[in-house]
């Protein structure tokens, strides 16, 4: 518990996300709701929780109103007089007049913040990623490695590792190379058919983070990024190592960053059925979200009504007297008689009407779909009112007001 | 000729290097606080400040970053009578830190070294 101690956690929340929009227009990306229940930073929230870190800063910018009202709350759970404490901190405008100009600038404008605490190490997280991580472990292997940088990583298959920033590492992890989403990527050590992908998550030196942050602020070309900028700073200068986010026998652990509507999509399916890939119902790991009220959800059986309900994660307070299958449902929903749910997304308090029919689609909160209204059954229909993803996954906004 | 802003609170200090520097062929501009001295880095073509730590009102650490910030590439050094300030995370924000001396020597090769002449 010790190393906890002198380290600081800071969870990276002020991106725009404009490849999520809509679903960004108006709050930040790690606020949107995910998995029924959650915002998406309640995973790298829980995951802290978890590890037994009890201080954590949460970086906002964009949409910070979203999240603020998130964290109180749903977070408001640590007690200051015991040290604990979850902060948000969008930009002060003391120290320089400007808005957080990337995820390096922002531990910069915040030096007298480390200089208050003075950890010995600062672990950076990334407030849109939905993982089960124990930050102990990394920050165990961090230590034992003398590194002044560990970045988590995780295999992912040779062929599709070029969309992600991959590291070239030896046999004991240290960091040889990074490149960014390289043509051709290089393999593991022991695995040839995986790279290194890495997840966004860093653990360093406290001194050597001040020191790479400064000499960053003071470059005119960076991004003051630390993906694109402070790891290739850093490699071939410095100690980094990545840490293997897998199992003992090789299998890649479960990361997913939620930077795309298809991702997002996607990654619901990870949370359905009998053996899951991402599973919510894990004793030993619990994911926290917003403590709400809500009756339990009411299934009705009635004349012409076809209750049935496949795989589906269904919140408490809905009611359903249609078919759902393959669907998330947050809480409060109602599925009107005869409607058909498939392979669908419905956030807060969405109504769908007798006999309507809702296919491959993400629904904000609130919105009422009519009687008999189809979404995602003509896509090129669809594509007229709404977002449609090239996957054909189509998402509705709360801001549209849709008649029969 | 290169301009470099002295900002100190005391005065002796100010016209020490002002005298020193100026003999040594740079345009001196003086300020006595640090507001002053944000003043003057946003008005002025400067190309080197020095920068006083212990000063009433806003102190060196905290008009550094904001000097930074207005000009950004502008070397600074902080220059001040005690040396515990060099473990201070904002006191590497500076691009060197000099101990204050009566002998200017050290001082004047940082000069020359950030003003690479």
């Amino acid at each position: 518990m010790d190393s906890l101690k002198k380290l600081t956690t800071i969870i990276m929340a002020g991106g725009k996300g404009e490849r999520l929009f809509p679903l960004t227009r108006d709050k930040a990306k790690p606020a949107i709701t995910f998995g029924g229940l959650y915002k998406i930073i309640d995973f790298t929230l829980s995951n802290a929780l978890n590890s037994g870190i009890r201080r954590i800063y949460v970086f906002t910018q964009y949409g910070s109103f979203s999240l603020d009202r998130h964290l109180r709350e749903a977070w408001d759970i640590m007690h200051p007089d015991l040290a604990e404490f979850i902060y948000s901190m969008p930009p002060q405008q003391i120290m320089v007049n400007r808005w957080y100009r990337g995820t390096a600038d922002s531990i910069y404008q915040n030096l007298t913040l480390l200089e208050a605490e003075r950890p010995e190490q600062v672990l950076i997280l990334s407030g849109d990623h939905v993982y089960k991580m124990n930050y102990r472990e990394m920050l165990d292997f961090h230590l034992s490695s003398q590194a002044d940088m560990t970045v988590a990583a995780v295999p992912v298959l040779r062929a599709e590792a070029s969309s992600f920033g991959v590291l070239k590492v030896d046999t004991r992890g240290a960091v040889e190379n990074f490149l960014e989403k390289p043509a051709e990527p290089p393999g593991m050590p022991d695995r040839p058919d995986y790279s290194l992908a890495s997840m966004g998550v860093y653990i360093f030196r406290a001194r050597t983070l001040v020191e790479e942050v400064i000499k960053d602020a003071k470059k005119k070309t960076s991004k003051h990024d630390f993906g694109a900028d402070i790891i290739p700073q850093m490699v071939g200068r410095k100690r980094v190592f990545a840490f293997n986010f897998a199992d003992p026998d090789g299998t890649p652990r479960y990361w997913r960053d939620i930077g795309l509507l298809d991702a997002y999509f996607l990654a619901h399916y990870d949370l359905l059925g009998a053996a899951p890939t991402f599973d919510l119902f894990d004793p030993d790991w619990p994911m926290r979200c917003r403590p709400q009220l809500y009756p339990p959800s009411k299934y009705i059986t009635s004349p012409g009504g076809c209750l049935a309900v496949g795989d589906a994660l269904i919140a408490p307070g809905c009611i359903i007297e249609g078919a759902v299958d393959r669907a998330v449902l947050s809480p409060g929903v109602r599925v009107g008689r005869g409607a058909t749910i498939e392979a669908a997304i419905l956030w807060d308090r969405v109504e769908i009407g007798a006999g309507a029919v809702v296919k491959r689609a993400i629904i904000e909160d609130g919105v009422k779909i009519p009687p008999n209204f189809h979404i995602g059954v003509n896509l090129k229909q669809d594509a007229k009112r709404f977002h449609v993803t090239e996957n054909g996954i189509v998402a509705v906004p709360n801001n549209v007001i849709l008649e029969e | 000729m290169k301009t470099i802003l002295v900002v100190d609170d005391e005065d002796p200090i100010r016209q020490l290097l002002q005298e020193e520097l100026t003999e040594a062929g740079y345009k001196v501009i003086t300020a006595e606080n640090a507001r002053d001295a944000l003043k003057l880095v946003q008005e002025e073509a400067l190309d080197l400040v020095i920068l006083d730590i212990r000063m009433p009102g806003m102190d060196g650490l905290e008009a550094l970053p904001r000097i930074l910030g207005l000009k950004e590439g502008l070397p600074v050094i902080l220059h001040t009578a005690y040396s515990q300030y060099q473990e201070s995370f904002m006191s590497w924000a500076a691009d060197a830190y000099v101990v204050k001396s009566m002998d200017l020597s050290e001082l004047k090769l940082k000069i020359k070294e950030l003003l690479k002449e």
